[in-house]
């Protein structure tokens, strides 16, 4: 057992290094312009970690670090800032890794003491890494590992430690196996998603993590602060957007991407699928709904509880867990929804790689280029939830066909010779937005720092209409072209400022507003224009990170498929101008079109020309 | 040439365009709902003259009646959907300027009634929109 300390001078990021081999702590205190060019979540991660991701680095090597960091905003009383992010060198990508996730985990660690925790190392045997109120310990984990899926084990741990309040962020059966894909699960089915950040901790036998504290969170303004986060949640309480999240989910939205031709269907194959509507938010709150969950103090309560029949209440499935294996996969039955939801939370796998790889798989069956020999006799057709949902177990398991599916869909579509097939973007399978329905969503996939994602940037929802003005993001045809470049720039360093604080993307709160609740909260005198600045510059150094690992302009593209355009639906007979976006993109970054690399004057313009010299922080 | 606005005319205007027009007809067709749309004192107009409000039933596809209604009355209809924005922010929805959704989605255009049915029937309130920009209103200039 060591203790560690806490402090709460000036805003000071606390950040705890941990040993996992040795069982050693390290305290750190960051200050002045690191604390103040980052705040904290995914940027401060980039910063703490940037030395370390090099090119041959193995995610899975036990120096490989992972971080777990929250932001300024995490755990105070402020509005949807019950968040955290997870951030390593991705298994599944190579390159930068980053998962976001909400629930009570976060917020904990801040009342530890911790702003953020660095583990390096690999314990000997499989073990849970104990916090508790200035107290460090490694406890084992042999009787978890390999027997309890993410539910059980942190009933198991909270019962270990006799201590029911404590809040555990764990991995299943799939971060043991270090599948490419496996996410990180907290509380009641919270995850941290996307990059296989479960699969580095399972390489450092890291079975969960459990935090408890009873610290304050530290705050510059306190009294400014309760009065601002009252206002705001006022206005968020009565904002539409909250109000669709609370009402039906995060597919309160799907009938409107589905007319826009913004939801994929068939492994993006098809713009039209029959009965689409009976998965959506509102018909979901209309059958199987029994009540909401929601993160660390959020008014908006976008989480599902749902019932089915007289079983037990359980977590319902949100937007991309329902079109990855809902219309992605021709399925259109509810209440399979939320057991393939359940199975995959379980075992610790992302919804959205694995929906998608069982969905590739599904595309080959079709053309005829994967065999019932190569299934082990299953049929893959489109709409069969049965099977998908024994392609699930057996990918957890690395069983039969699932072995083949536990490697990702780059993987797989390289095993049958035909990569370019794959919907993915830097070895990141493609979360559910079709950009042929929203042409931002092109240039957001193909240049998010980790792979094709919509966390970096959730600009489908500027496509629809939640413009924000006083950050310059304004409202362009959804089809359009190079005319929205700059508006993706903005979006992408607005979130990756939420991203750093770390507020949830869903939270509909004007700029000013994060800026006047910023400065109560770290006492620095910020403007919108400083806000998007930091953005920019976490954005900007996720980006050197990537170059330097070889996943540069090459990699700024997005899947061959994508280039054709759809039939019928919302979106039929259109393509993205992505190469005309791309070139614009690269403009208005400042990134040398050769290269991808930010030019010098970028860097000096952002302050990270210290970085540049070496790909090192002085 | 056109009507001003907003006014009875304008209204009675929107309702024949709505009942002529094929397309709203054919997407609206399950559309079961009437609207009151409340319109707030901004830049545009006399401040004095607002609120003003409009009651417009549409059912299946049609506009089964449309007025201009006092909004301070005691018997303001119970519609199904009552939208509420300032004069300058309908009109600028109204001529092509703002994005329907974008106003929703901004705070610029609040709604209220069942969500459900309105998220169901986003085509149809599209096509509600595109019916009023073909209604001309009048240059006040
Ligand atoms: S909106 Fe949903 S995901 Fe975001 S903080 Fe609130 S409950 Fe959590």
């Amino acid at each position: 057992m060591m203790r560690y300390e806490s402090s709460t001078e000036g805003y000071c990021y606390r950040v705890l290094h941990v040993d996992l081999e040795t069982g050693q702590v390290r305290d750190e205190k960051i200050k002045g312009p690191a604390a103040a060019g980052f705040l904290g979540g995914a940027g401060m991660a980039a910063h703490l970690i940037y030395d370390e991701l090099v090119p041959d680095l193995d995610p899975l090597s036990p120096e490989a670090p992972l971080v777990i960091a929250t932001g300024p905003l995490t755990g105070t009383t402020g509005p949807a800032v019950g968040r955290y992010v997870i951030c390593a060198k991705s298994p599944a990508t190579w390159a930068w890794g980053e998962a976001n996730v909400g629930g009570l985990f976060g917020p904990e660690l801040r009342a530890a003491g911790i702003d953020a925790l660095v583990l390096r190392g690999r314990s000997p045997q499989p073990v849970y890494l104990c916090l508790l109120n200035g107290v460090v310990e490694l406890r084992p984990a042999n009787q978890l590992w390999g027997h309890s899926d993410t539910y059980e084990t942190q009933d198991l741990i909270k019962e270990d430690l006799k201590k029911p309040g404590v809040k555990v962020a764990c991995i299943g059966r799939a971060g043991e196996a270090q599948l490419p894909f496996a996410i990180v699960l907290c509380d009641h089915g919270r995850v941290a998603g996307r990059t296989g950040m479960g699969a580095v901790m399972g390489s450092k036998n890291l079975k969960a993590i459990a935090v408890l504290g009873d610290q304050p969170i530290p705050l510059a303004g306190p009294e400014r602060f309760s009065l601002l986060r009252a206002r705001i949640n006022r206005e968020l309480r009565q904002d539409l957007v909250s109000e669709g999240l609370r009402d039906f989910g995060t597919s309160s939205g799907l009938d409107i991407f589905d007319y826009f031709g913004m939801l994929p269907k068939k492994y993006f194959r098809e713009g039209v699928l029959d009965g689409v509507e009976a998965i959506s938010g509102a018909s979901m709150a209309e059958t199987i709904l029994s009540g909401v969950s929601t993160c660390h103090g959020c008014v908006i309560a976008c989480g599902r509880k749902v019932r089915i029949n007289e079983g037990p209440e359980r977590k319902g499935p949100e937007y991309e867990t329902k079109i990855g294996f809902g219309p992605n996969l021709g399925i259109t039955d509810l209440k399979a929804l939320v057991e393939l939801g359940d199975l995959c939370d379980r075992y610790g796998m992302d919804t959205i790689s694995l929906s998608n790889t069982i969905g590739l798989a599904i595309a080959l069956y079709e053309d005829g280029m994967i065999s019932g020999a190569q299934t082990g006799g299953l049929q893959l057709e489109w709409g069969d939830a049965e099977v998908v949902a024994q392609l699930v177990h057996q990918t957890a398991a690395k069983a039969g066909f699932g072995e083949l599916l536990s490697q990702g869909a780059l993987w797989l579509a390289g095993h049958f010779g035909v990569p370019d097939r794959a919907l993915q973007v830097r070895g990141l399978e493609l979360a559910y937005h079709d950009p042929r329905g929203a042409s931002g969503m092109a240039l957001v996939y193909a240049t998010s720092p980790r792979g094709a994602c919509h966390n970096q940037s959730p600009y489908y929802l500027v496509e629809i209409g939640q413009t924000r003005e006083e950050i310059g993001i304004g409202m362009h045809p959804r089809q359009g072209g190079e005319e929205k470049v700059l508006n993706v720039v903005r979006h992408q360093d607005w979130t990756t400022l939420q991203n750093s604080l770390v507020m949830c993307i869903f939270a509909n709160v004007p700029a000013g507003e994060v800026c006047e609740l910023l400065t109560a909260a770290t006492g620095y005198d910020l403007t919108t224009a400083d806000l998007m600045r930091i953005g920019e510059r976490s954005f900007t150094l996720k980006r050197m990170i990537n170059v330097r690992l070889g996943r540069g302009v090459d990699d700024d593209t997005y899947p061959e498929p994508l280039f054709e355009p759809l039939a019928e639906g919302g979106a039929a007979g259109y393509v993205p101008p992505l190469e005309n976006m791309l070139r614009v993109y690269y403009k208005k970054r400042g990134w040398s079109l050769e290269t991808g690399m930010p030019d010098e004057s970028t860097l000096q313009h952002l302050g990270l020309a210290s970085y540049s010299h070496n790909h090192s922080k002085s | 040439m056109g009507y001003p606005f907003p006014s009875e005319a304008w209204l009675n205007a929107l309702k024949d365009t709505l009942n002529r027009d094929e397309r709203y007809a054919e997407i609206a067709k399950n559309w079961e709902g009437d609207m009151t749309v409340i319109i707030e004192p901004g830049e545009r107009g006399d401040p004095e003259s607002f609120p003003i409000a409009k009651y417009m039933d549409l059912w299946h596809g049609k506009c089964r009646s449309a007025r201009v209604i006092d909004p301070s009355s005691e018997d303001l209809p119970d519609a199904a959907f009552t939208l509420r924005a300032t004069i300058d922010n309908i009109y600028k929805i109204f001529t092509g300027d703002l994005d329907p959704m974008q106003a929703m989605l901004t705070r610029r255009l609040r709604v209220e009634g069942n969500m459900a049915h309105m998220l169901r029937n986003v085509p149809t309130v599209l096509e509600f929109v595109r019916c009023t920009r073909l209604v001309e209103i009048e240059d006040e200039h």
